[in-house]
């Protein structure tokens, strides 16, 4: 169906040209289901982009063939592509939030496609949406033909997109990222549609995505990406279960499961290549535990039994485990002191939010005054040194409840209680000792350093604001955080440009312990991250946790991070707490269904094969 | 780093690693635009001449001489003398001076009053939004030069006052400005870690916000120079602004009114000074913007 053979892309930027992908070379037999899976910078994504030919101009395609059903798509020209990609090819992207016109109705915009390539009238074409509509799982079609954009929740959107997809009776449907910035329900619930789809029409698919448990549902046979070469392929299960390719075995480690406890997880050091000048050997080499003089000489994707891989070494490799980090490590001395009572006791906090905030000229009364809650009456305590993980989807209130605690956002009512100080009903300016002691760690480690000044600047000034250390000695404690989160001392000079994601998301961590607090609110610190980094941070996090006895809320939508991190952990849905408990309960052992529910939507790496649809399809909704 | 350290997969490591790898540079700068080198030449130059104006004035700007009125532009008189015989480009290049000390401290006062304006509707939105907001309309709906008139029609004219009326006309538009800047600046989580500090507002607004929204305000003043120039000139002209014997281009293309049909080149080499000027300032503004506003990089990248 699609062949790609020997594809190189190179993007031209302003810094150099880059060369995105290397010589890759994919074959996606028809009704097959193929993966790319990789994480940032990997290429997988270009490769969606040149199979449509929709490459942005900065892009060159040096060799390389990329062949539809027997046609060379590169040799086409600008009309016939367009007419291929409205008829025989759909593609879906990942955010169901900007890709729709908002000015347009649901189902115009899903016949859309049909009034171009089809010659369909709007109203036949209107009429076919409401088929598709119907056909994607969405609960009266008809009403919702007639809404926008807006009125849609994201899970509605994407469906409504696949529907568009669908409208052309494509054979192949191009799919890059269409879940991840849903939540994991509704996730549950699209991939559930896809392999229906893929079922009854005999659809093939490439499914692009750097959720390794997403792609073991959905695909037959996976091909990982590192820095722009294909390094491993092979079928899904075999590659996920036993991954030869020391990439893929890291990748894999780096995931924290669900119900297996371990001391820290397994981190991929350094960072890719600089793609500008990619190095001739193995590219992976600086970053791998078993290299040997052999990985600088150039990697041939070898076969090896029904797989292919990257590796000089991969016979030998075959069995060998990504290395594990010790599981005591030398932090033995744990400063946690259980005597002591919580460190943040939270009673019966709730937090409305209203239609209208602030000053508004009121012409006339709104007749209906909309009012959600977020927090609804919210009670935890976090001991000392623990860590107390909050799980819930998006709009579940767990954010508001992070900043409330630290009266970022106001409180309605209730008492919040940290370090054995009073600190809800006192003014903004009387909370001087608790600011100090309580902290915030946030999710975009981009948004969340200043640009316009250097780390150093950065990590001094909480310093100075608290007179914690005098002027002198500043630089020297600067240093000092830096080492705690692992950063060399030169770094104090740099901006946050000048950092990789993983690095800034370490000095607002290490911002957040300059005021030595006892208490940290962690929103989300590692969703921004790709898999291999989000360990280090996990780590880093449970190490400070170790040597330093603070606290944290651990707050995220992604309940195997969660599960692996916390202690104790908390279920909020629709503003409500619905369970808390200990980790390993909660996790093995749920009590309220929509724990168990959000449970079972998790894609998991491991454990038994995923459900067939049959079985799920009571679910679908 | 020591490559040999033992890959035990800890965290450690990571940073071993971290300082190995190349650091992602930004990128090179890219050349200046055409427009950016012309406007920098046209601006430089004419902000030289009015630095150099008294050493390089060919004659006295101010010393009447009735033998040579109404001079043409010959070799000794490149612009030619007027009314009262005194040499037309000695009291451009001194009014060159004049001109732009208007346009800049008028611009600076609007800075100085539409920068903070901003900030704090952008920052603490609701009623002092409502309130520095509506005020800036009210400003904006009058008309500059009424509002000029305004101000100087009460008090005898002064150059000082002029530039203190065209500064005041112009902080709506930098308040506005500085107002949508801050409002986006407002979401970044740096501002959250620093109320998580309990830092004042000040601080929040001036050593936090107001760093990251001076690219644009900078090249909005730039081009906010020009329309200063332009309006108080025309102040000038109407005998609001700077008074005779001053050599104000305004002023000096209104003195050369009268004579408009016998010595055109009196009133002809000041407006062409004043469009040069404004034509100069405009593309440096461009230019600059272009390179300092995030919003139009991605226009720039694709040519």
């Amino acid at each position: 169906m699609l062949l790609i053979d020997d594809l190189t892309v190179r993007y031209r930027t302003p810094g150099g040209e880059i060369e995105a992908l290397s010589s890759i070379s994919l074959q996606v037999e028809k009704g097959s289901t193929v993966a790319l899976v990789g994480e940032s910078g990997s290429g997988k994504s270009t490769v969606a982009l040149a199979a449509m030919g929709l490459l942005p101009q900065e892009a060159s395609i040096p060799s390389g063939r990329i062949l539809f059903d027997g046609q060379d798509i590169m040799m086409m020209n600008v009309e016939e592509r367009r007419r291929l990609r409205g008829s025989r090819i759909g593609l879906i992207f990942q955010d169901p939030f900007s890709v729709l016109n908002p000015s347009l109705r649901i189902g115009d915009q899903v016949g859309e496609g049909l009034v171009h390539h089809r010659g369909f009238s709007t109203e036949r074409a209107f009429a076919r949406a409401i088929e598709l509509l119907d056909e994607v799982g969405i609960v009266r079609p008809e009403s919702v033909a007639k809404a926008y954009p807006h009125e849609l929740s994201g899970g509605m959107r994407q469906r409504a997109l696949i529907a568009g997809a669908l409208a052309s009776e494509p054979d192949l449907l191009i799919l890059d990222e269409p879940t991840t910035a849903l939540d994991v329900t509704i996730e549950a619930q699209i991939l559930d549609l896809l392999e229906g789809l893929r079922r009854q029409r005999g659809m093939t698919m490439v499914f692009i995505s750097h959720n390794l448990g997403v792609v073991r549902r959905i695909s037959d046979e996976v091909a990982v990406l590192y820095a722009g070469q294909i390094i491993e392929q092979g079928r899904t299960e075999d590659v996920l279960q036993r991954p030869i390719h020391p990439y893929a075995k890291g990748l894999l480690a780096a995931i924290p499961r669900i119900g297996q406890k371990q001391g820290r997880l397994a981190a991929i050091p350094g960072r890719l290549p600089d793609l500008r000048n990619p190095p001739t050997g193995c590219r992976f080499a600086r970053r791998c535990p078993f290299a040997t003089p052999d990985s600088d000489k150039p990697q041939i994707l070898r076969k090896l039994g029904d797989r292919q891989v990257r590796c000089t070494n991969a016979e030998a490799l075959r069995e060998a485990p990504w290395p594990r980090p010790g599981e005591s490590e030398q932090f033995a001395e744990v400063v946690r002191s259980p005597h002591a009572g919580p460190v943040v006791a939270v009673e019966h906090l709730t937090k409305t939010f209203g239609r209208h905030a602030g000053f508004a000229f009121k012409w006339r009364r709104l007749a209906t005054s909309t009012e959600i809650k977020p927090v609804n009456d919210i009670s935890i305590e976090v001991a000392a040194g623990e860590v107390l993980g909050l799980v819930g989807e998006s709009g579940s209130g767990k954010t508001t409840l992070g900043l409330s605690i630290l009266r970022l956002v106001e409180p309605d009512s209730g008492t919040i209680r940290i370090a054995g100080e009073m600190v809800s009903g006192k003014a903004q300016r009387a909370l001087e000792s608790m600011r100090r002691s309580a902290q915030i760690v946030f999710q975009n480690p981009d948004s969340s350093l200043n640009p316009r000044k250097t780390i150093g600047e950065l990590l001094a000034r909480p310093i100075e604001r608290f007179r914690l250390a005098p002027s002198g000695e500043i630089p020297a404690r600067v240093r000092q955080l830096l080492d705690l989160v692992r950063l060399p001392a030169h770094y104090a000079d740099r901006y946050a440009h000048q950092m990789s994601g993983g690095e800034k998301q370490r000095v607002g961590i290490a911002r957040a312990l300059a005021t030595e607090p006892r208490f940290i609110v962690c929103d989300e610190p590692v969703s921004a991250l790709d898999v291999s980094v989000q360990a280090a941070i996990v780590n880093l996090l449970a190490d400070l946790r170790d040597r330093l006895g603070v606290a944290y809320l651990f707050i995220s939508h992604d309940i195997s991070v969660v599960a692996h991190i916390a202690d104790r952990v908390a279920v909020m849905h629709h503003g409500k707490m619905v369970e808390i408990g200990r980790a390993d309960e909660v996790m093995n052992a749920p009590k309220h269904p929509y724990t168990m529910k959000l449970l079972s939507a998790v894609p998991r790496i491991d454990g038994p094969a995923p459900r067939s649809v049959g079985e799920r399809h009571g679910q679908v909704a | 780093m020591p490559a040999s350290t033992p890959r035990s997969g800890s965290v450690a490591m990571s940073v071993d690693q971290i300082t190995e790898a190349p650091v992602i540079e930004a990128a090179p700068r890219r050349p200046m635009s055409l427009q950016l080198k012309v406007g920098l030449v046209i601006t430089g130059s004419i902000v030289l001449l009015g630095l150099l104006a008294p050493w390089i004035a060919p004659h006295p700007w101010d010393t009447i001489s009735m033998r040579t009125r109404f001079v043409p532009p010959n070799a000794t008189y490149w612009f030619g003398t007027d009314e009262y015989g005194r040499d037309v480009l000695s009291r451009l290049l001194m009014g060159t001076r004049l001109s732009l000390a208007m346009g800049v401290s008028a611009t600076l006062v609007s800075l100085a009053v539409g920068i903070p304006m901003g900030l704090a509707a952008g920052y603490f939105r609701g009623w002092v939004d409502e309130v520095l907001m509506r005020l800036a309309d009210v400003f904006m709906a009058i008309p500059p030069i009424m509002l000029g008139l305004l101000v100087l029609a009460v008090t005898p004219p002064a150059l000082w006052k002029t530039a203190l009326a065209v500064g005041f006309v112009y902080i709506p538009p930098i308040a506005r400005l500085a107002r949508s800047v801050t409002l986006t600046l407002a979401n970044e989580e740096f501002i959250q870690a620093a109320k998580a500090r309990a830092e004042t507002n000040s601080y929040i607004l001036f050593r936090e916000i107001l760093p990251n929204a001076w690219p644009p305000l900078i090249v909005e003043a730039s081009l906010r120079v020009t329309y200063a120039i332009l309006l108080g000139s025309a102040l000038s002209f109407l005998g609001l602004g700077a008074q005779p014997p001053s050599s104000d281009w305004g002023l000096m293309i209104s003195e050369a009114r009268a004579f408009i049909d016998r010595a055109p080149w009196i009133a002809l080499a000041p407006g062409f000074a004043m469009c040069l000027l404004v034509i100069g300032i405009n593309l440096l503004g461009d230019g600059a913007r272009e390179r300092l506003d995030p919003r139009l990089k991605s226009r720039v990248t694709e040519r």
